[in-house]
């Protein structure tokens, strides 16, 4: 059984107009009509550019935002309405790491303190047990046990992240949010984050929401995969079906985007570079949202028409009315905004 | 192709009240015309300051040169004059800065800013640098240049503020372009469009650029040569197709084995370096690697290695480096 649902959540900010007699000038759309579920043990990569809701998203699951409507299921029950000491035991079972582990952590805080603060706001143990606890869970995320009345300033980056996952553990918890949790660290120590994640998913069977921007690092740590544009998935599927067959224009032109690290194939690759810039969320684009910097946009339609999510192989979805599957390696289109130029041919 | 630019073993120090930090310990490179080296590293490993060192751009105190040369058409950038060097930035050599919103002024017009170097180094007058400008705009990809020439920075987007950055460097046509992460802060579509107009400009004025960045990936797409920097000093030095290919020194191996790769069919488990990188200011003895290296033996404790030659070009700061049966993944059991 899928222990998160999400189902239709859309997240609105207002955005206030005028310094002196402030209005409401329209709103944001963060988060659009966006549905997933997560199965138990599993991870769930939400991947896309700056601003298009993924850490909306992830905030609206954490009840950090409030959504503005959709829902939101855990363990079968509905998390947007809880409250009190429900509200408290579904945030014993989820968990959030962030992403600058500079910011994160109290720097007036004690590495014990940090870790223990979840234990204490919960009443878990006495001082003495909750002392024990986070030895053992510094030692889990590998750190030295003896540190734990160092202060943060005193760990290197890498290390401050290990702090934040021990955090995160603290409660036993069932459902861990991950946004960007490795993108401010260097290659050498992501990976050892990374390895970290992975183990304790297998040891304690967790499951995870992972938010990234790093398309690499999201295909190496998830078991499915959400691409977002906007505030709305434009591509869900399996991370083999969406990496070796993405079916929507932006996935593919995104994924085209990256340079690999070898340089025979990114000579022979040829990139599909978007002209333009994303969008203003407050006025987003009639129809799709992508089509004004889509190579492949057709003309009523993509303007006129906003594109379902079309199941297209076996748990893969795209939100497209042309999804082609295009293999990415043999891309030979240089995209316009919005005219077509030839068709991409396969093979 | 000629020589532009050579490095000898640059030395840039900083005394601080914890001691010498030694930034920059022993880089050396040249970099001929119309060329792209690329310089790799984590954090801290003397990319930036490299960069900052061939601008005179270091705050003194507290750095200081200890020792090396640069030299720009054999001419030494160390003992030029405060006025020779500022003739000599931005005219001759370049540079784009990682985060477009801090380098950019935010109270004077985008064009003006662009105009600046033009009136300085090209005597323009207000009116053509205005023009210029303008044209320049257009030039790095600006729909409707001439009026966003009178935008301020606020009013551009990321992609476009890095955009006006490279129109603003490559105003005076410079010979060198030094790019410190000019793409870092961006989203992977507008980075590439970004990295299309570098190499775009490039083949068309013959610039030699100096890419620093932390991706891999970058470096595979649009170098010639790569240096690999850990801790103040180059571990590894060749053409592209070497270092990538055929590695010689185990701090570019794990470097190589810790990237997640898209482009790679099965995903196995991400081999990370262990441990941490060192502090500046007390580098490890010996080889400054050897805490983290899994194949490090005795003499790297106690000898620190030099660049050896491996041939073609292609050098290595690694005891081992091209010794037969040190190879990548070989032994694991080295360090115990």
């Amino acid at each position: 059984m899928a222990l998160l649902e999400v189902n239709k959540l859309t997240k609105h900010f207002p955005v206030q107009q005028g310094i002196l007699l402030s209005r409401l000038g329209g709103h944001v759309s963060a988060v659009d009509d966006v549905s997933f579920s997560v199965e138990k043990g599993t991870t769930m990569g939400l991947v896309g550019e700056s601003g298009c809701g993924k850490s909306t998203t992830g905030r609206c699951i954490l009840r950090l935002y409030r959504a503005t409507s959709g829902e939101i299921r855990y363990d079968g029950r509905d998390v947007l309405a809880l409250r009190g000491a429900d509200l408290k035991w579904y945030r014993r079972n989820v968990q959030v790491i962030f992403q600058d582990p500079y910011a994160s952590l109290n720097p007036r805080m004690t590495i014990r303190e940090i870790v223990a603060e979840p234990l204490v706001i919960h009443g878990i143990g006495t001082r003495e047990e909750q002392k024990k606890k986070v030895q053992e869970l510094l030692e889990v995320v590998g750190l030295n046990p003896e540190h734990i009345s160092r202060y943060p300033h005193e760990f290197s980056g890498g290390q401050r992240q290990r702090i934040g996952v021990a955090r995160a553990l603290a409660l036993n918890p069932k459902l861990i949010i991950c946004d960007e949790p490795v993108s401010a660290l260097d290659v050498s120590i992501q990976a050892q984050v990374v390895n970290l994640l992975e183990e304790l998913q297998k040891e304690f069977g967790l499951t995870y929401v992972f938010i990234a921007h790093d398309l690499s690092v999201v295909r190496h740590i998830s078991d499915r995969v959400a691409v977002m544009y906007l505030g709305k998935i434009v591509e869900i599927g399996d991370w083999r079906g969406l990496y070796d067959r993405p079916h929507h224009p932006y996935t593919q032109s995104l994924l085209s985007a990256v340079p690999v690290p070898d340089p025979v194939k990114q000579r022979e690759r040829q990139r599909i570079i978007l002209e333009g810039d994303v969008p203003s969320p407050i006025d987003p684009p009639t129809g799709c949202r992508f089509h004004t910097r889509c190579p492949i946009a057709q003309f009523p339609i993509c303007a006129e028409e906003v594109p379902e999510l079309k199941e297209i192989a076996p748990g893969h979805s795209a939100a497209c009315h042309f999804a082609e599957p295009q293999p990415i390696k043999t891309q030979h289109v240089h995209g316009g905004s919005g005219e077509v130029i030839g068709a991409p041919a396969e093979g | 192709m000629s020589t532009l630019l050579e490095v000898n073993g640059l030395q840039t120090y900083f005394d601080t009240i914890d001691g010498v930090l030694k930034a920059v310990d022993g880089v050396t490179f040249s970099l001929d015309r119309g060329a792209t080296l690329g310089i790799v590293g984590e954090s801290g490993s003397g990319k930036s300051v490299t960069a900052l060192s061939i601008m005179r751009l270091i705050p003194m105190p507290p750095g200081r040169f200890a020792g090396g040369d640069i030299r720009y058409e054999d001419r030494s950038i160390l003992e030029m004059s405060a006025a020779e060097v500022r003739s000599l930035r931005g005219n001759n050599i370049a540079m784009i800065f990682q985060d477009p919103m801090t380098s950019l002024n935010p109270v004077y017009r985008v064009g003006k800013q662009i105009g600046e170097s033009l009136r300085l180094h090209k005597g323009m007058s207000r009116k053509s640098a205005d023009v210029r400008a303008a044209e320049l705009l257009d030039v790095v990809g600006i729909p409707n240049a001439s009026q966003r020439a009178k935008d301020y920075p606020h009013q551009f987007s990321g992609g476009m503020r890095q955009r006006a950055m490279i129109a603003m460097a490559v105003a005076c046509d410079p010979d060198i372009l030094i790019a410190d992460e000019p793409t870092t802060a961006l989203d992977v579509t507008i980075q590439a469009q970004i990295l299309d107009l570098m190499i775009e400009l490039q083949q068309e004025k013959d610039t030699a650029i100096i890419m620093i960045t932390h991706d891999l990936g970058i470096v595979a797409d649009m170098v010639d040569n790569v240096m690999v920097m850990y801790a103040g000093r180059p571990v590894e030095e060749g053409t592209v197709d070497q270092v990538f290919y055929d590695p010689k020194h185990p701090y570019t191996w794990g470097l190589l084995d810790s990237l997640p790769r898209y482009d790679v069919d099965d995903k196995g488990r991400l081999i990370p370096i262990e441990g941490q990188p060192p502090s500046l200011i007390a580098v490890p003895s010996g080889c400054a690697f050897h805490p983290r290296c899994p194949y490090a033996r005795d003499v790297c404790r106690a000898e620190e290695p030099k660049l050896s030659n491996l041939g073609d070009g292609h050098v290595a700061a690694c005891h081992f480096a091209g010794s037969s049966g040190f190879v990548r993944g070989s032994t694991a059991g080295g360090a115990a």
